[in-house]
């Protein structure tokens, strides 16, 4: 075992400020992509936010809590319905889509909080999701059920957001925004608090802190970073459907956590870019893109049990996370 | 009554195994109190019954003059008792550091907007801590793990870890189950040392189970001498040293 651990002064390739340079990067994108192309580029961005929400329970707090359709479905609904009968801008029914996510983040976190965890949270909470949609399906008067409720104009700020590329900047400054904050939050007394309840919760509680607390944040912060991801879903669909936010939606974002890396909010970036790039890729192949979704979440949890930032984490400590700051 | 933590007449009978009988003494603050006995003689039961990890037969505790018999371990912290145990509950998933600074949580003067948004005051709170943290662990020479995986540490190395991150939640008393064992003799040095500059310098009192009686006599300010659940001696380590029933019972000296 190694007695001194080195002190490097870190160069720009051990900086996390390298991260920085991604959306700078992303930023050129529209200068080359067609419609189609931007289109998938934007729902990566969704896809990325619903992972990060999600791996927040999942793998930061490590609650089996399945209700992130139930916060996805409830931003996307909750962006619908402001704008079409409020008269809301976008802008602001993202606020409304992030406050009701995070509500349904709070109601969430009841259950674990009253001691079901485990196989009854994780059915429970999947429950949750069913009968939302049950509820999109039903509320016709406000929903129109299956048929989907369009969106008028999307726009932000007075400006229109109805091209691929309007909506990628948008998005690109709420997912740098939404993951920023939310690394903030993980390299701090906040992340340590849901690892250490993670670890060990009695011994959390003996050193002072107060798990009851940590356990509602974490699931309102996951709750309201899913609805924003649901808003964005709406701006970029245009209409919103009960039947995206189904069982099998909630098992993509699952895969999606689990693929990039539970726990791990680089993970939830690379889950999510991966998950949702990759099968779109194999859908010229037809019949090709389950048969990949499948192979691809078996191989990874085969081989990677910690998803594939542990891959680059071999590669360099930049990939490994840390929940404190000097 | 006087005293950081009384013990009067404090007994434990298990079904009928007197485990502790009329036990009473007090803790200073600011000393290192070591208990002593030989195997059996009821002080790891001690340690549970000032914790509450065992109600009292009979008798009172009393910490900072309120009674702590009768509360749960939860809320026996919560009054400012803390203790480490022989095999203590360090989350393995984080870093030494990490692990530390889950200590100082509750010292770290931010909110939740100010850590979100990353403002300065929340982010230099964030620094002093981690400065902090550091500090503590050069305390025991551990600065050079800072940065390792718990779960890669060896049994005494997560010890000190331990204890570090007990001494960093600022306990008014700290209980340590035998704290040098399993450490190597310099550590074990180092480990008594640190123990009793924490007394001195930052006023934590320390009640202390040691088997290394060289450790005790050279570390400690007091000594209590338990013998098959009763309390045979109480004083200072050239007393005790000389104590005639204490040579007998536990020294081993005729």
């Amino acid at each position: 075992m190694t007695q001194e651990t080195p002190k490097v002064k870190p160069s720009l390739m051990h900086n996390t400020r390298i991260f920085y340079l991604v959306p700078l990067v992303a930023a050129i994108i529209p200068f080359f992509a067609n419609d189609y192309l931007q289109f998938m580029v934007n729902m990566i961005m969704v896809y990325v936010l619903v992972t990060v929400g999600f791996n927040l329970v999942i793998g930061n707090l490590g609650q089996l809590a399945f209700a992130n359709t139930a916060f996805f479905g409830i931003g996307a609904y909750m962006t619908a319905i402001l704008m079409n009968y409020a008269g809301f801008t976008f802008e602001i029914a993202l606020v409304g889509a992030a406050i009701s996510g995070g509500l349904a983040g709070l109601l969430a976190s009841i259950t674990a909080l009253r001691g079901i965890r485990i196989y009854y949270l994780a059915i429970i909470t999947l429950a949750f999701g069913e009968l939302m949609r049950w509820v999109y399906i039903h509320a016709e008067s406000v929903t129109r059920g299956t048929d989907g409720l369009p969106l008028p104009d999307v726009t932000v700020f007075g400006m229109s957001m109805h091209s691929e590329t309007a909506k990628f900047y948008v998005f690109l400054v709420i997912t740098v925004l939404v993951v920023k904050g939310t690394s903030n939050l993980l390299k701090s007394r906040v992340g340590r608090a849901i690892l250490a309840i993670r670890d060990n919760e009695l011994t959390t509680a003996s050193l002072g802190i107060s798990t009851a607390n940590y356990i509602i944040l974490t699931f309102v912060w996951s709750g309201s970073v899913v609805g924003v991801a649901g808003a964005m879903f709406a701006a970029s669909t245009e209409r919103v459907f009960p039947e995206s936010f189904g069982l099998t939606e909630v098992i993509v974002h699952f895969a999606m956590v689990m693929v990039g890396g539970a726990g791990s909010l680089i993970g939830s970036v690379i889950g999510g870019v991966v998950l949702t790039a990759l099968p779109e890729y194999f859908r010229q192949f037809p019949g090709m893109e389950e048969l990949f979704f499948g192979v691809i979440i078996i191989a990874v949890l085969l081989f990677l049990p910690k998803g594939l930032v542990s891959l680059l984490a071999k590669v360099s400590p930049l990939f490994r996370e840390r929940y404190y700051r000097e | 009554m006087s005293g950081l933590l009384n013990l009067a007449d404090v007994s434990v009978h298990f079904s009928g195994l007197k485990a502790l009988t009329d036990v009473s003494f007090d803790a200073h603050a600011g000393e290192v109190l070591a208990l002593i006995g030989p195997n059996g003689a009821g002080k790891t039961t001690l340690f549970n019954v000032i914790s509450g990890y065992v109600q009292p037969t009979a008798g009172e505790i009393h910490f900072k003059g309120e009674p702590i018999q009768g509360l749960t371990p939860h809320e026996v912290s919560a009054k400012g008792v803390r203790r480490t145990f022989q095999n203590g509950g360090l989350f393995g998933d984080m870093t030494v550091l990490e692990n530390i600074l889950t200590g100082l949580h509750v010292q770290i003067d931010s909110n939740f907007f100010g850590l979100l948004l990353g403002t300065r005051k929340a982010d230099e709170a964030e620094r002093a801590a981690a400065a902090r943290a550091r500090r503590l662990l050069a305390l025991m020479d551990m600065d050079g793990f800072a940065d390792q995986q718990v779960k890669s540490l060896s049994g005494g190395q997560q010890r000190m870890v331990e204890i570090v991150r007990t001494i960093a939640t600022e306990p008014p008393l700290l209980l340590l189950d035998e704290p040098a064992v399993g450490l190597s003799p310099p550590m074990r040095a180092r480990m008594m040392e640190v123990i009793k500059r924490l007394a001195g310098e930052e006023g934590i009192s320390i009640l202390l189970i040691e088997h290394a009686i060289d450790l005790v006599m050279a570390g400690s300010d007091r000594i209590v001498v338990l013998n098959s659940g009763q309390k045979i001696a109480e004083g200072k380590p050239n007393e005790i040293r000389e104590n005639r029933e204490v040579l007998e019972a536990y020294l081993g000296y005729a």
